[in-house]
């Protein structure tokens, strides 16, 4: 009986000390204003977690001891979990002061207007200069001639290549003027002996660049109509279309085998590989390969991943909101600790103070990755974002080198504009 | 009657099979935490190549593992003590007091079971704020309190306990505090323990309505700081799988605890 009477009364005590401390707010909602003169900013954050969140605290820090009336206090979520928050958060009134955002979110924030135009705030700060920032990347977080956001990182898509099997199969090295058909005539010669040519996926993320290259546009100008099924269109899916079972393995071998490509580089049975800079850390141990931007067709286009910083339009420290959203994307500490940490790079014009990043190798031409942000093939993004990219993946899966492309892109283009009604 | 040999040996090799089936995705990811960084998207294998605790390493120094742990055990304690209470007064009162509109009540009390977690997150979240609480532990607490299910499976208990007992006690001079505390909880004790079992997981599992109310990272649950761990282009699944190794260890000896309610709890409802 007495043991009954123990749990009984534990459980009492658990719920009686519970109750107390559970009212209790976190340090991040409990006010922290000492005496008014302070400026706290909430600042909400995906890119952080999980291996930066010391790096970010280090920029904050720099940022507190240059401001010393602001103080700044950071919430971080995993991406997966993070736009869940910040919607609840925006419907429940409690908007963070400034949040970070992917292209894509930019592209929905800006248009539901609860972003802030930072060109108010900016044009009353003296020592802003613009011409810090890429000027691509500046302009695509903008709408309607209006600053809504500050590019804060980006991974851009290069042509990686593997220097070896251009030695042996005798044929020079790519350069930055390549097109499309220099990239096709080195990956036959390079095609052979259990090594393939080329590599790039056949998918929409692939498509929207190709069809940028060869000069064409996804959707009209008020996107009200998708125009990807133009000539240019047709060709962007034919150079795709023209690699698998070719230059590069079919999409059957390749299946669902992770990191097949990835496995075939490091192997040096790849010579030519489309993909992303966030490779440069799986290669570090490789050596003989380097990179070039991406051979374009009438165009060069780059496919850019970028991050941006925004403030709530209810924030109530617009001015303060704004120094630290600059500090965040152009201040030297925050340069030099993503450099140092290998955290994702800011789009900087001058890669000056990037050199440390510059001077690292492999890959020795690191400067193709900002040369990859000047021509920048921007993702078309709609409301039913993630439907437009299952209509066209799937599309191009039952497509091959034979099908009537023009009628393939019809019916696509078609079922696009549904999506737009 | 024990029947033949072969027949029996059947009957293993398919139980065995389905439970092998079951077992396989735990045993990954237990084989997977002890997978040296960078090598799990391999191939699934059971017993590791180069076994190695980086994972676990990784996880303790990138989460303050102690107080996820503190914060999940102490909200599971705590929501799983008061829904009991709530409950079993509730249903008592649905099963044995004769008031107006019970039955309508009941029906109402069912139907929101109906409502998914997604819809309500919004106002909810609205009203904590109203409140005052967003970002507490209370905040988190609050939904948990009562139990539509909880009320339910203890009304269906209670309903099969003899009514003749309640009306000894009566004679006896017992009030209905006394007849609930010393005649019907007793008797409902399986219930209550499978009831238990399920308010403490279903806590211990809640990820949406911690991730909302949420902010401070000193308040965070186990579920929250698992998908912490996750990165916007990678992910490092060794430390993933590590520390949810570690997470489901004490749902594991709360099993083996009460594995007789939950299988109990599992005939009774049809529910896992």
């Amino acid at each position: 009986m007495t043991v009954r009477r123990y749990a009984r009364q534990a459980a009492a005590l658990i719920v009686a000390v519970g109750t107390l401390a559970a009212c209790a707010k976190g340090s991040i909602t409990k006010n922290n204003d000492a005496g008014g003169a302070t400026t706290t900013l909430h600042y909400f954050t995906f890119s952080a977690a999980p291996d930066h969140l010391k790096d970010l605290d280090k920029i904050v820090q720099a940022f507190e001891a240059q401001n010393p009336k602001i103080k700044v206090t950071v919430e971080s979520a995993p991406f997966a979990d993070y736009f869940t928050k910040l919607q609840t958060a925006f419907a429940g009134g409690t908007a963070p002061d400034t949040f970070e955002l992917d292209y894509q979110d930019f592209v929905s924030y800006s248009s539901s207007g609860s972003l802030l135009d930072l060109s108010g705030p900016a044009g009353k700060d003296g020592s802003y200069q613009s011409s810090v920032y890429e000027p691509t990347s500046l302009s695509a977080f903008q709408a309607a001639g209006k600053q809504y956001a500050m590019p804060e990182s980006f991974s851009t898509v290069v042509l990686l290549y593997n220097k070896k099997l251009f030695d042996a199969a005798g044929v020079a090295y790519p350069t930055a003027d390549w097109t499309w058909a220099d990239e096709s005539a080195a990956a036959a010669k390079l095609t052979g002996k259990g090594v393939f040519g080329d590599y790039q996926p056949v998918s929409f993320f692939e498509f929207y660049k190709a069809l940028d290259q060869a000069g064409g546009s996804f959707f009209n100008a008020d996107k009200t109509k998708a125009t990807f099924n133009s000539p240019a269109g047709v060709k962007a899916a034919q150079w795709l279309l023209s690699k698998p079972g070719i230059t590069m393995p079919t999409l059957a071998q390749i299946g669902g085998t992770p990191d097949y490509d990835t496995n075939l580089f490091k192997t040096n049975k790849l010579a030519m590989w489309h993909n992303g800079i966030w490779q440069f850390a799986t290669l570090k141990d490789k050596s003989d390969w380097d990179v070039v931007v991406e051979p374009g067709d009438t165009q060069k286009a780059s496919a850019v991943f970028q991050n941006a910083v925004a403030a709530s339009k209810t924030t109530t420290h617009p001015d303060a909101s704004w120094k630290w959203l600059k500090f965040l994307t152009s201040s030297t500490v925050m340069a030099q600790t993503r450099v140092d940490t290998s955290w994702e790079l800011p789009p900087l014009a001058d890669a000056g103070v990037l050199k440390n990043y510059l001077a690292q190798s492999p890959p020795a031409n690191r400067q193709a990755v900002f040369d990859s942000l000047k021509a920048q093939a921007l993702t078309p993004v709609i409301a039913q974002q993630q439907k437009m990219q299952d209509i066209l993946d799937k599309a191009f899966q039952g497509a091959s080198k034979g099908t009537d492309l023009q009628k393939l892109l019809d019916d696509t283009a078609a079922k696009v504009d549904a999506l737009l009604k | 009657m024990r029947s033949p040999l072969p027949r029996r040996l059947g009957w293993y090799l398919l139980f065995g099979t389905g439970a092998a089936l079951m077992l396989f995705p735990f045993l990954w990811s237990v084989a997977s935490s002890f997978e040296p960084a960078g090598s799990v998207l391999d191939k699934p294998r059971l017993i590791p190549r180069h076994p190695s605790l980086d994972g676990y390493r990784t996880f303790l120094s990138a989460l303050p593992f102690w107080r996820l742990l503190a914060n999940s055990m102490g909200l599971a304690l705590c929501s799983t003590v008061l829904q009991l209470v709530t409950s079993s007064m509730a249903a008592y009162a649905f099963a044995r007091l004769e008031f107006p509109g019970r039955r309508v009540i009941f029906g109402i009390y069912l139907a929101t079971m109906m409502m998914p977690l997604q819809v309500l997150v919004v106002p909810l979240f609205v009203e904590m704020k109203q409140f005052d609480l967003v970002d507490t532990y209370a905040a988190v607490l609050a939904p948990t309190i009562a139990s539509a299910f909880g009320v339910f499976l203890l009304r269906q208990a209670i309903v099969a306990v003899p009514r003749e007992l309640d009306e000894a006690a009566v004679m006896d001079g017992a009030g209905h505090l006394r007849i609930f505390a010393t005649v019907i909880l007793p008797l409902i004790r399986p219930a209550l323990a499978t009831f238990a079992v399920f308010a403490f997981m279903a806590s211990w599992n809640s990820f949406l309505w911690p991730l909302v109310i949420i902010r401070s990272p000193e308040f965070m649950t186990l579920p929250l700081g698992l998908s912490n761990l996750h990165g916007q282009y990678t992910t490092e699944w060794n430390v993933v799988m590590a520390g949810t190794v570690l997470s489901v260890l004490p749902i594991i000896l709360l099993y083996l605890a009460a594995q007789k309610y939950v299988v109990q709890s599992t005939a009774l409802t049809g529910l896992k």
